[in-house]
């Protein structure tokens, strides 16, 4: 297996140069495993597994049925610095969780076209602005205005 | 053991410790009878009739003629009513609401919804009450399993098509649908099939249908017929497939249409702008009156916190009935666009700067004191309740200027009979009329309450209506005399066929239009009315058929108060002119070099040639007194509070008037009032009508060229009169998709 | 109970004026340097600068500068104290503190003084409100 993915990378390296072999390393995280176990563990994980989908901001599911059931499904974030769970979409925390065997991509239709709004991930201490702010707070920029009546605005120069 | 007897064993020991004697001398009486006892009290009254309810409503009885009276038992309880009312309104004076759907006290019987049944003594079958006239010695029982049980049924069919829709319905919480199936339905139906569905019908920017609410009952195609005068509602297919609607794709062209969604009984007709915006129970009710016309329609605004969410009628036989025009139902949302604010000054570029109250009042009363008296002229426009005016009649005169008059009023009207510039036969009295002159006037635009008066009374008693001025849309028979004074003047020397129905007519009234006020002839036209008046006996001690049709809230309390400036010329060369919210002056006339300071609460015409703006309140906004065309004075009450840093109008003068030095003498609306007194007595006369004591004839007369330039219609535009509907939206709408030719 | 008392540390009462009077700039100090943090909590940037709060303290200290007994200012003090303590605690809401110390019970624009001498009350008050 070891020497399949070598030569996989000698092959890569050959047809696109070496220089965008290490850019894409690195856009596929391998230069974050050297200091993130997790994605370096991940990413052993992920050889021989079944790429079951990949959802609209990139992350990648993938399943093994051949590993100790309750852990045959993971998820690959397509951030690599900074990931976390709420980045999973509504729609695939079902299948990865094991709640449904049905994949996100299948789930998605069923997603009501006229209300059902974008997923967001959680922004907490990313920053304020990036924060739900409900609509009386201070901080919440679409702040109402509460005035009942539109003043007469001198028009005339 | 009975409790009783309980209590009789505790009372005992009590009572044996009484001495002897007072036990002889006394009789005590036990506290608690026994059943036995109680049961043979009652015995001697077999059935005691029930106390007498109080009529449905106020439902008053009125016997024309005393020999009429009839008596009918309703639930067993004796009741006068005169003959020929119907058993639904014998109910209504023994004080049972009977359960209706379709019958409406203003419009003809339908009795199409069944809903009305009552049981009578006698009849194989309930009987349909609203239709039924009542008989003597009826005996009538609403409250029987039969009358109960027929409820029901009919209760059922209804719903079997009216969808589940009351929490999304605008009408749920005022439906009488909602509560009467609280009441007389069945906690359940039977119905399992799919409900039949209708298509909504486009009825134009006011009335939101909802089709499929519709129970048939007919009422609004009554209504348009019967009372706004249209034949554009009608009824559509049998059985399950009934429906309403304009018989082909057309939007209801009357002025009152918005009272359909008053008498819908379900949500079938709802208020367009008023949909989703709140729930009736949210509302605040103020009662207060209707100022963009000269009807003073009685009218409840719902408010909620500071906006006004819909105008309502409220119920006022003399004036307007219950119904109210589109104008007063819809023009709310111009109280919430344009409004002015706070106070500005024009700066030397021409731009307008906002200032506190301090800096604009000192800039005016400065201005005021470096022009000379004469040159002071003061207007008061359309919406101005009567304090402001004597507020700023008597600022001007301190000022030391005359000339200070309302709008719409002209020039040259005289205000010393009241009988010259009043409906001298009322609004109401009009319906004893039976011959109709309007001269110059269209009362379905200049006052669409009056016009339905009239339509009532030529629908009721064939009466004629003879009409001079351009051609109009009437929305009853009428002859259409001519367009001009020559008319008039023909009429008045009797060669016009039409004298012949004015000679021969009973109660002839004359309604004069006050467009006419504007004009240079004016007093030619009304000695020409006059003349016509005289001999055609339209004044009479026991009926005065003279009428002036006004078109202003404000000038009937104008004229009262002696609004009436000392020269006709004087705005030509005013250099300072007060303008409390008046829009319709011709602002061409006002010299480059005069000071315009602009009192109103829209930014309206007069805006942008004023140099100084001061924000008043709106009348939704403050407490004034108005008086309508047939002399009766009413008064608004505030519903919302004044927007951003305005005042009320007459605080406004009177503030200025001490910045300007001379003080007025009054500090509230109370003390204002009792100087209204002193001018104009009737004006403090709340919701009573004054009639004029001198009639016309006292007029001097006058001979006059009379121009034959012919009479102009006042009102273009019904829906866009004065500075708030002008800023409204729907009123926008509603001209350009109305109006259109 | 003990525990919250604790909290609550009531100083024993100024001998004299002179000591209530330093007691005061200690308070004075005290408000100031929990300023910047105020602003933060509260978000107040937008509406109000750390000078300007602290001229709104100071005055609120001059308002009583009136009050001589050493007993009095202790109790005035005590209650500064609170206050200090529930706004340094956010036991306050944002428009509490804009209310009472950016806006002020007069309104922003303070404008008494001599212009005002010599008019009726009713004028005062149309200056002031329609009602």
């Amino acid at each position: 297996m070891a020497s399949s993915v070598v030569k996989n990378a000698l092959k890569a390296i050959r047809e696109r140069g070496l220089g965008n072999f290490f850019r894409e390393l690195k856009e596929e995280g391998y230069l974050n495993c050297l200091s993130d176990g997790n994605l370096l563990q991940t990413k052993i994980h992920n050889i021989g597994a079944k790429l079951v989908g990949v959802d609209k901001v990139g992350n990648r599911y993938y399943e093994k049925l051949d590993i100790q059931y309750g852990r045959h499904r993971w998820v690959e974030y397509a951030e690599k610095g900074r990931y976390n769970a709420s980045q999973v979409p509504a729609e695939w925390h079902g299948w990865l969780h094991y709640i449904t065997d049905n994949t996100g991509d299948e789930l998605l239709m069923l997603k009501p076209k006229r209300y059902g709004i974008e997923h967001k991930e959680n922004f907490s201490g990313e920053g304020e602005e990036l924060i739900y702010h409900s609509k009386g707070h201070a901080l919440n920029p679409g702040q109402r205005n509460w005035t009942r009546y539109q003043p007469w605005e001198p028009t005339k120069a | 053991m009975g409790l009783g007897m309980l209590a009789s064993r505790v009372m005992r020991p009590t009572a044996s410790k009484l001495p002897r004697n007072l036990l002889s001398h006394f009789h005590i009486r036990p506290i608690v009878s026994t059943p036995e006892s109680s049961a043979a009290q009652a015995q001697p009254e077999p059935e005691p009739t029930p106390p007498p309810r109080a009529p449905v409503a106020g439902a008053r009885v009125h016997f024309k003629n005393p020999d009429d009276a009839i008596e009918v038992f309703v639930d067993g309880y004796p009741v006068k009513i005169p003959k020929g009312m119907t058993v639904l309104q014998a109910c209504e004076v023994a004080g049972v609401d009977i359960p209706r759907f379709c019958y409406h006290s203003r419009l003809s019987i339908a009795g199409n919804c069944r809903m009305c049944l009552v049981e009578v003594e006698k009849s194989p079958k309930p009987v349909a009450s609203c239709a039924m006239p009542a008989l003597p010695g009826m005996k009538i029982k609403t409250d029987t399993p039969v009358a109960k049980k027929a409820r029901e049924g009919v209760m059922e069919f209804l719903l079997m098509n009216h969808p589940l829709d009351c929490p999304i319905c605008d009408q749920g919480g005022e439906c009488d649908l909602q509560d009467q199936s609280m009441a007389f339905g069945s906690d359940r139906g039977r119905f399992t099939e799919m409900k039949r569905s209708v298509v909504d019908k486009n009825l134009g920017p006011l009335v939101k249908t909802v089709m499929t609410r519709c129970i048939q009952c007919t009422r609004c195609v009554r209504f348009a017929t019967e009372v706004a005068g249209v034949q554009d509602l009608g009824m559509l297919g049998r059985g399950s497939g009934e429906e309403i609607g304009t018989y082909v794709e057309k939007l209801m062209t009357s002025e009152l249409s918005g009272n359909v969604i008053d008498i819908c009984p379900v949500g079938a007709l709802t208020s367009k702008p008023f949909a989703f915006k709140a729930r009736n129970w949210e509302l605040k009710g103020t009662e207060t009156i209707d100022v963009t016309d000269a009807v003073g329609s009685n009218i409840r605004i719902d408010s909620r916190g500071p906006e006004v969410l819909r105008i309502l009628p409220r119920l006022n036989e003399d004036i307007n009935e219950e119904w109210i025009s589109d104008k007063t139902r819809f023009f709310y949302d111009g109280l919430k666009r344009q409004r002015l604010n706070d106070p500005m000054i024009r700066g030397a570029d021409g731009r307008f700067k906002a200032v506190s109250w301090r800096d604009a009042l000192a800039v005016v009363a400065e201005v005021a004191h470096q022009t000379k008296p004469e040159e002071i002229v003061g207007i008061a426009g359309q919406l101005s309740d009567a304090e402001s005016m004597m507020a700023l009649k008597d600022f001007l005169n301190k000022m030391g200027s005359n000339n200070v008059w309302c709008e719409g009023n002209g020039v040259n009207t005289d205000a010393d009979l009241r009988s010259g510039y009043l409906m001298n036969s009322g609004i109401a009295g009009l319906e004893k009329a039976d011959v109709f002159l309007l001269v110059g006037t269209q009362p379905r635009v200049e006052a669409a309450m009056v016009n339905a008066r009239i339509q009532k009374t030529v629908r009721a008693t064939q009466a004629k209506v003879g009409y001079i001025g351009p051609a109009a849309d009437f929305n009853y028979d009428h002859q259409h005399l001519g367009i001009g004074p020559q008319t008039l003047i023909e009429i008045a020397e009797g060669r016009h066929p039409f004298c012949s129905a004015l000679l021969n007519a009973k109660n002839p009234a004359i309604i004069v239009g006050a467009g006419l006020f504007e004009r240079k002839d004016k007093d030619a036209i009304f000695s020409a009315v006059e003349t016509i008046s005289k001999y055609a006996k339209v004044v009479r001690p026991d009926w005065n058929g003279f009428n002036v049709l006004l078109l202003n809230a404000a000038q009937a309390a104008a004229l009262d108060l002696g609004l009436v400036p000392e020269s006709g010329k004087s705005i030509e060369s005013a250099k300072f002119v007060y303008l409390m919210g008046a829009d319709d002056v011709n602002m061409e006339k006002v010299p480059v070099d005069a000071f315009v300071v602009y009192q109103g609460h829209h930014g309206d015409r007069g805006v942008y040639r004023a140099n100084v703006i001061l924000p008043a309140a709106a009348f939704s906004e403050k407490e004034g007194t108005y008086e309508n065309t047939e002399g009766c004075v009413q008064q608004t009450l505030p519903a919302v509070p004044t927007v951003g840093d305005a005042r009320d109008d007459w605080k406004i003068i009177r503030a200025l008037s001490e910045v300007a030095g001379v003080r007025l003498p009054y500090d509230s609306l109370g003390a204002i009032r009792s100087r209204i007194k002193t001018v104009a007595p009737n004006l403090v006369h709340m919701d009573e009508r004054e009639p004029a004591t001198f009639s016309a004839s006292l007029k001097p007369d006058f001979s006059h060229k009379m121009s034959l330039t012919a009479f102009g219609s006042t009102i273009e535009n019904f829906y866009m009169t004065d500075s708030i509907t002008r800023a409204s939206k729907i009123m926008a709408q509603c001209s350009a998709l109305l109006l259109k030719k | 109970m003990a525990f919250t008392l604790r909290s609550v540390k009531v100083p024993p009462n100024s001998a004299s004026l002179e000591e209530a009077r330093h007691r005061v700039f200690d308070f004075f100090r005290a408000a100031c340097r929990s300023l910047p943090t105020v602003m933060e909590i509260y978000n107040l940037h937008d509406v109000a600068t750390v000078s300007q709060l602290r001229s709104t303290v100071a005055s609120e200290i001059r308002k009583n500068s009136h009050v001589t007994n050493p007993k009095v200012i202790d109790m005035l003090l005590f209650k500064a104290m609170e206050e200090l303590g529930n706004i340094a605690e956010h036991a306050k809401q944002r428009h509490h503190i804009i209310g009472q110390y950016v806006v002020g019970r007069q309104g922003l624009v303070q404008d008494v003084g001599t212009k005002d001498q010599g008019i009726s009350n009713f004028l005062k008050n149309f200056y002031n409100t329609n009602y």
